[in-house]
């Protein structure tokens, strides 16, 4: 197990490596002068340009330029931001709140979306299990801001049941809605994916080995199918806890909840293309770490992959 | 005659307690889709005593498989028992509920499921899921009826005075039991070699879990040791095994080595032979009265399945389990079980004792078994062209090519033939073949026979250049193949044509019949679309296939079907090899035969030699002029077919013959 | 051990094992490996076809399919209001005669931005995946088949991508396009961040066939590898590439819904759906239906596409077929 948690670190160094080489690339040196997207709409002016190259080291060779950003980054130095506030000021105040809605919409897809695909995989093709299928479809299909509004005006301002928006301090009650949101779509894949692995699990002969062994239905379901199928599951609820905190974008749009992705957002809308940068290394790192923790939780779950 | 006694006795005992599974008119359909039923089973009957085995015999498709499953209430997907009744010690089990169901199974009824591979789950320790098995029917282990019936068949007299004596052997008490055995045995002047040798019987008998406190009682007895020291010591030292022990008290019954250790492990370090060991465990953990075993060995070696089979018989033996023997081997059938149940398409068309079913068998049916079944044939095939002449014709069978003996006598020559492979994270190479000659004379067929592992594909695929060796040469019509690159190459490809394993993988599923059969025509670059499609009609004929299934596709056609579409293929080119790399083994009985009829005669009307890969020796004997026999890559035995099958040297060539099921019975064939 | 092998107890047989022969006429031989000519061929593609004509989710999602298609390419058929006409005066107006969406609050008709936002929307999915399924193939192909260093070094490559979340990456990109937007730089964008997927099942299907016996039986009549490659392992390989692409392009529309209403997606200037619900959200509290109506066609066009995606992934289930 050492062994292969080391083995698993040491390739995802040139991984992460190459993820935040890539995104720096794509922002700094792709064609189209950054600086220049800095000032939006506004005529450019020189001077400030050039005030913003040297401060990124912009006029330095592109090799250089992101090495020192990785430098610089390693000691969690993201630079400032326009306004003059340094960037890691900004993302310290802004990941906690999106850490409490990842986490809790991370729970509500996992608990809501492991009983429903339970119930729909062992029942399959009774009407509950059709109407549960109906539903997941839905949720992948309509796009999670077009779920957000219509939850958020029909719940909040028609039926006043939770709060329209959750403001810059949000509690439980403002993230529930909001988390549900943002797990929505997961939900529904997880449902899916339980389903359709407790069916082909069912059939394997392992179980019907455990019946002729005298285990009652209640036993085989659990040991045997239900631990089956869960392996995969987990593994896309670990690969989807650093996917959700991206995904926080559109759900702090719409309720208005200042965390990350509310902060990226507005720093798109302001050309903060350093603060941008930034908030996408740090979520980057948080996705390869989460795929990590799965890997490990995966080869405690499923012993052939220890020996692999 | 005191194996009649014994025999007298069990019959006494058995026709006394009467049956302990009655099917009768049992009747399963399945339902498809479009809600058609199927009738898989159709008003079958068969019964199973006390400690007997009765196999259940026939190809697949036939039912047997599903009337197992019918009895233990595992049938798959939309299977159901419509008639009849299934009584298991005269109680109706066929309505049951799936709750009654669940306290049957494990107690009364066990199964050994066919394919070690997939029958463990692979996220649970081997002794775990032993576990599961002892836990699900609360661990009691009610021995007393089964002692009886064992004693009866072991022949000897031992009193059981309580239930207590039914005790196991703990691991903790192991140590102390032994030097109590010591003592006692000095007690009694027993020492030096002669109480070594005892004691070295008793550590090997004495299984922690598995053996009991009469069983220790009984060996001292034996030895030596008086009556009352020796239950003295059995009530002393005998007070119980942990579940532990007992786990691996009955792994290590199930004849798997080390089996505290092995307990801990997971079933992908398990090979196929020792997973079937452990689910042989699982199957008897909670001594079932009636053991269903499915294909038990089916997907192992002939040597292992010889050894776990007599495993298995001397273990239900010594336990008195019935066992419903599920095969398609005739032979093994014969060789394993007492009475014999053929099915045939859903229907018992013939039951009676084992070899008088196999001497006399009466129904068309069982008589085209008994002539197929490679392991009771006795000699080579003979061709159809040869069938309808005389017996000099038959003499000159083997220089068939007698009129390019001018060429050289051998048209494929393998010498030194070694191949090394890379295994991962290992430093040294492995070698798959080492330093292996043989040749195959034109016109003829030679085998390589070996079990898994042999490296007996390997040398396939070099002789074919799949894999290039990494010593050694194959010589091909007298020239080096290891050279030959673009046209040469292709020259090559044209002449020596293979007919792979599997059929349902070696024809492109997305290819009809008429493309894969064309596609050597196509890759040679061989006529136009007009005369490539005469060609293939005249290879279906050549392959009796009819011409309609030009259009269909793979998975429309049953496996020998494919075989023999694979075979067209091969032909298409005219080569004058044809490597066979287990060509026939995924067959049924019938369609092997057939297939190996179909090549004999293609052998026998263009002169082709053949190289014929095979685990099976029996079906060796059926084809083969020469044998080569393969071990750890390395060649064992070589000499003509009937040398072997007459006098084999070596010692590894004995064990194959001795496991070729039903090998040795003796048989007056009609 | 004792001696196992069959020591056949005496000939007396046990009452229900007598010796038993069915009659033959119940019984009757047929001929050994018959091929049943009754049955129809098919191929693959056809026993899959046969398959999907029953399913009713194939039914429902083609029938959708079409009918979007149709909307897309003849939008006139469906308005003859230029769906760029805007009116103040009309700001937030309700539906009346010829205008059954009502306005937006650029006083624009909703129904026939409705109506011309499908071709919008379903040429993002379309060329998406067009371009995913063409890259994603042909890198995971190449990968899968050459294996050694090249799949090693592609893995790495796709792993890259991999492990930065999709939305996410298509955020950084566009960010910087914000004032320079269209829809081949949206097509790009998400190309560039979606192949990754389309690879890794490429690879993993063309290895899987790859080590199919046929690939090997074609080798031994003399077929080369690359012969191989084209004629045996793509074609086989194509099924799980064939499923993810069906349900890919629903997900490339939903993205570029997304992207445009962050407001980074397409251009202002083009009709979209994603952009008019971004629009729409700033009236949402007193005009929820001038967002309604582009949503419930975003999301009728999306489940068609997942639900096709779910019809051809049973119909192409290889355990589904009989092997």
């Amino acid at each position: 197990m050492g062994k292969y948690l080391l083995r698993r670190i040491l390739q995802m160094i040139p991984v992460v490596l190459g993820a935040t080489l890539l995104v720096y690339a794509l922002v700094f040196a792709l064609p189209g002068d950054p600086v220049k997207a800095m000032f939006g709409d506004k005529p450019v002016n020189e001077a400030v340009a050039a005030q913003i190259r040297a401060e990124y080291n912009l006029d330095k060779p592109f090799i250089i330029q992101y090495l020192l950003f990785l430098k610089n980054a390693l000691t969690l130095d993201f630079g400032n931001t326009f306004a003059g506030q340094p960037v890691i000021d900004e993302i310290a105040r802004a990941f906690p709140v999106t850490i409490r809605l990842g986490i809790m919409a991370f729970c509500f897809e996992a608990i809501f979306g492991i009983i429903f695909g339970i119930i729909s995989g062992l029942n399959k093709g009774k009407w509950y299990d059709t109407v549960i299928l109906l539903i997941s479809l839905l949720l992948i299909s309509v796009p999670t801001f077009v779920t957000g509004f219509a939850g958020q005006y029909f719940l909040g301002v028609e039926w006043s049941i939770i709060p329209v928006t959750a403001g810059s301090d949000p509690g439980f009650f403002d993230l529930l809605f909001p988390a549900m949101v943002l797990g929505s779509v997961s939900m529904a894949y997880i449902i899916r994916l339980a389903r359709s692995e407790i069916s082909s699990n069912i059939a394997e002969d392992y179980v019907r080995t455990a019946r002729a062994k005298g285990m009652s239905n209640g036993s085989v379901m659990v040991r045997h199918v239900l631990r089956n199928s869960l392996i995969p599951v987990v593994t896309y609820l670990g690969q989807d806890l650093g996917a959700l905190m991206g995904g926080a974008m559109i759900s702090e749009q719409i309720f208005n909840i200042h965390g990350v992705g509310f902060l990226t957002y507005q720093s798109i809308l302001k050309g903060e293309g350093n603060l941008v940068v930034s908030i996408v290394t740090l979520l980057l790192l948080i996705f390869v770490i989460c795929n990590l923790l799965v890997d490990l939780l995966y080869a405690a779950l499923d012993p052939r992959i220890r020996y692999a | 005659m005191e194996t009649n006694n014994v025999n007298e006795k069990l019959l006494a005992m058995q026709k006394a307690q009467g049956p302990l599974l009655e099917v009768k008119d049992l009747k399963v359909d399945f339902t498809t889709d479009d809600k058609r039923a199927v009738h898989a089973v159709r008003d079958s009957s068969f019964s199973v005593y006390p400690g007997q085995w009765v196999a259940i015999v026939g190809e697949s498709g036939s039912g047997k498989s599903t009337s197992a499953m019918a009895v233990l209430g595992l049938l798959p997907g939309t299977g159901k028992v419509v008639g009849g009744s299934i009584k298991l010690d005269g109680q109706e089990i066929s309505g049951l509920k799936p709750k009654e169901f669940d306290k049957l199974r494990g107690t009364k009824m066990g199964l050994v499921p066919q394919d070690p591979m997939s029958n463990l789950n692979p996220v649970y320790r081997i002794g775990t899921q032993v576990k599961e098995a002892l836990k699900a029917n609360g661990m009691d282990v009610a021995h007393e009826k089964r002692s009886a019936l064992a004693k009866a068949l072991a022949g000897d007299e031992v009193a059981v005075k309580t239930n207590d004596d039914e005790t196991f052997i703990g691991s903790a008490e192991l140590p102390a039991l032994l030097d109590a055995a010591k003592d006692a045995l000095a007690k009694i002047g027993v020492t030096g070699d002669r109480a070594d040798e005892f004691m070295k019987a008793f550590k090997d008998e004495w299984v922690p879990g598995s053996e009991t406190r009469w069983r220790v009682a009984d060996d001292l007895i034996k030895a030596g040791v008086k009556d009352d020291d020796a239950w003295v010591i059995a009530k002393k030292y005998v007070t119980g095994s942990t579940l532990n022990d007992r786990i691996a008290g009955l792994l290590s019954e199930a004849g798997l080595p080390d089996a505290a250790t092995r307990a801990r492990q997971y079933p992908h370090e398990f090979s196929g032979g020792m997973r079937q060991r452990a689910l042989i465990a699982i199957g008897l953990a909670c001594r079932p009265e009636l053991l269903i075993a499915d294909e038990p060995t089916s997907a192992l070696d002939v040597t292992v399945q010889k050894k776990i089979l007599d495993h298995l018989h001397y273990l239900t033996d010594s336990l008195g389990t019935a066992v419903l023997f599920i095969t398609h081997d005739l032979g093994l059938a014969a060789e394993r079980a007492q009475h014999i149940v053929v099915m045939y398409k859903g229907q018992v068309v013939e039951s009676g004792p084992s070899l008088e079913v196999l001497q006399h068998p009466q129904h068309p049916y069982t008589k085209r078994l008994v002539a197929a079944a490679p392991s009771l044939a006795s000699q080579r095939i003979i061709s159809a062209h040869q069938r309808g002449e005389n017996a000099d014709a038959l003499l000159e069978h083997h220089i068939v090519g007698e009129d390019k003996l001018e060429k050289s006598e051998n048209i494929i020559t393998v010498e030194h033939l070694t191949k090394e492979f890379k295994l991962p994270r290992k430093k040294e190479m492995f070698k798959a073949v080492d330093d292996v000659s043989f040749s195959v004379k034109r016109g003829s067929t030679l085998a390589i026979v070996g079990e898994s592992g042999s490296g007996k594909s390997t040398v396939a695929n070099m002789v074919l250049k799949l894999l290039e060796p990494t010593a050694g040469t194959v010589t091909y019509e007298g020239k080096d193949i290891s050279g030959f690159k673009g046209k040469e190459l292709l020259d090559f490809r044209r002449h020596v044509q293979p007919v792979f394993q599997n059929p349902y993988g070696s024809l492109d599923p997305m290819y009809s019949i008429y493309r894969s059969i064309e596609e050597p025509l196509r890759i040679h670059k061989i006529g136009d679309t007009k005369s490539r499609q005469k060609r293939v009609r005249e290879l279906l004929d050549m392959v009796e296939m009819p011409e309609s299934v030009m259009t269909r596709y793979p998975n429309e056609l049953s496996g020998g079907q494919r075989q023999r579409i694979a075979i067209a293929r091969a032909m298409a080119l005219n080569p004058d090899v044809i490597v066979c790399d287990e060509a026939v083994s995924a067959l049924d009985v019938l369609v092997q035969d057939q297939v190996l009829h179909l090549l004999n005669d293609l052998q026998a009307e263009q002169g082709l030699s053949y190289l014929f890969i095979t685990h099976d020796l029996a079906v060796v004997r059926q084809i083969a002029d020469e044998v080569v026999v393969m071990q750890h890559g390395k060649l064992v035995e070589h000499a003509t077919t009937d040398e072997v099958f007459a006098h084999p040297k070596m010692q590894y060539t004995k064990d194959l013959l001795d496991a070729i099921p039903g090998g040795k019975l003796q048989l007056g064939l009609d | 051990m004792t001696d196992t092998t069959n020591t056949f107890p005496a000939a007396e047989t046990l009452p229900g094992q007598e010796r038993y022969v069915a009659p033959i006429e119940e019984t009757p031989l047929q001929d050994v490996d018959k091929v049943d000519e009754s049955a129809p061929a098919t191929s693959m593609w056809a026993d899959a076809w046969r398959t999907l004509r029953k399913n009713p989710l194939f039914i429902v999602s083609g029938l959708l399919i079409i009918f979007i298609v149709f909307v897309a390419l003849f939008p006139g058929v469906f308005t003859k209001i230029d769906p760029n006409y805007c009116n103040l005066d009309n700001s937030l107006g309700d539906p009346e005669a010829g205008h059954p969406f009502g306005y937006d609050f650029q006083g624009c008709d909703v129904f026939a931005r409705t109506v011309y936002g499908t071709r919008t929307s379903l040429s993002v999915g379309i060329l998406s995946t067009l371009i995913v399924v063409l890259v994603g193939t042909l890198i995971g192909a190449v990968a899968g088949f050459f294996g050694g260093w090249v799949d090693a070094l592609l893995s790495r490559i796709i792993d890259i991508f991999y492990s930065i979340p999709f939305l996410l990456g298509a955020i950084v990109v566009l960010q910087m396009f914000r004032t320079s937007s269209s829809i081949w730089k949206v097509v790009l964008v998400l190309a560039l961040f979606g192949w990754v997927s389309t690879a890794r099942i490429a690879r993993g299907s063309v290895m899987e066939a790859k080590n199919l016996e046929f690939n090997t039986a074609s080798t031994a009549l003399g077929s080369t590898p690359m012969r191989n490659l084209f004629s045996h392992i793509i074609p086989n390989a194509m099924a799980p590439i064939i499923v993810i692409g069906t349900t890919s392009l629903g997900s490339y529309i939903v993205s570029e819904a997304t992207l445009s209403f962050l407001g980074i997606g397409l251009p202002t200037t083009t009709v979209s759906w994603g952009g008019d619900i971004s629009q729409a959200q700033t009236n949402l509290m007193t005009n929820p239906m001038v967002l309604f109506y582009p949503s419930v066609a975003l999301a009728i066009t999306v489940l068609s596409f997942i639900m096709m995606g779910d019809a051809v992934k049973d119909a192409l289930d290889p355990k589904s077929r009989t092997a």
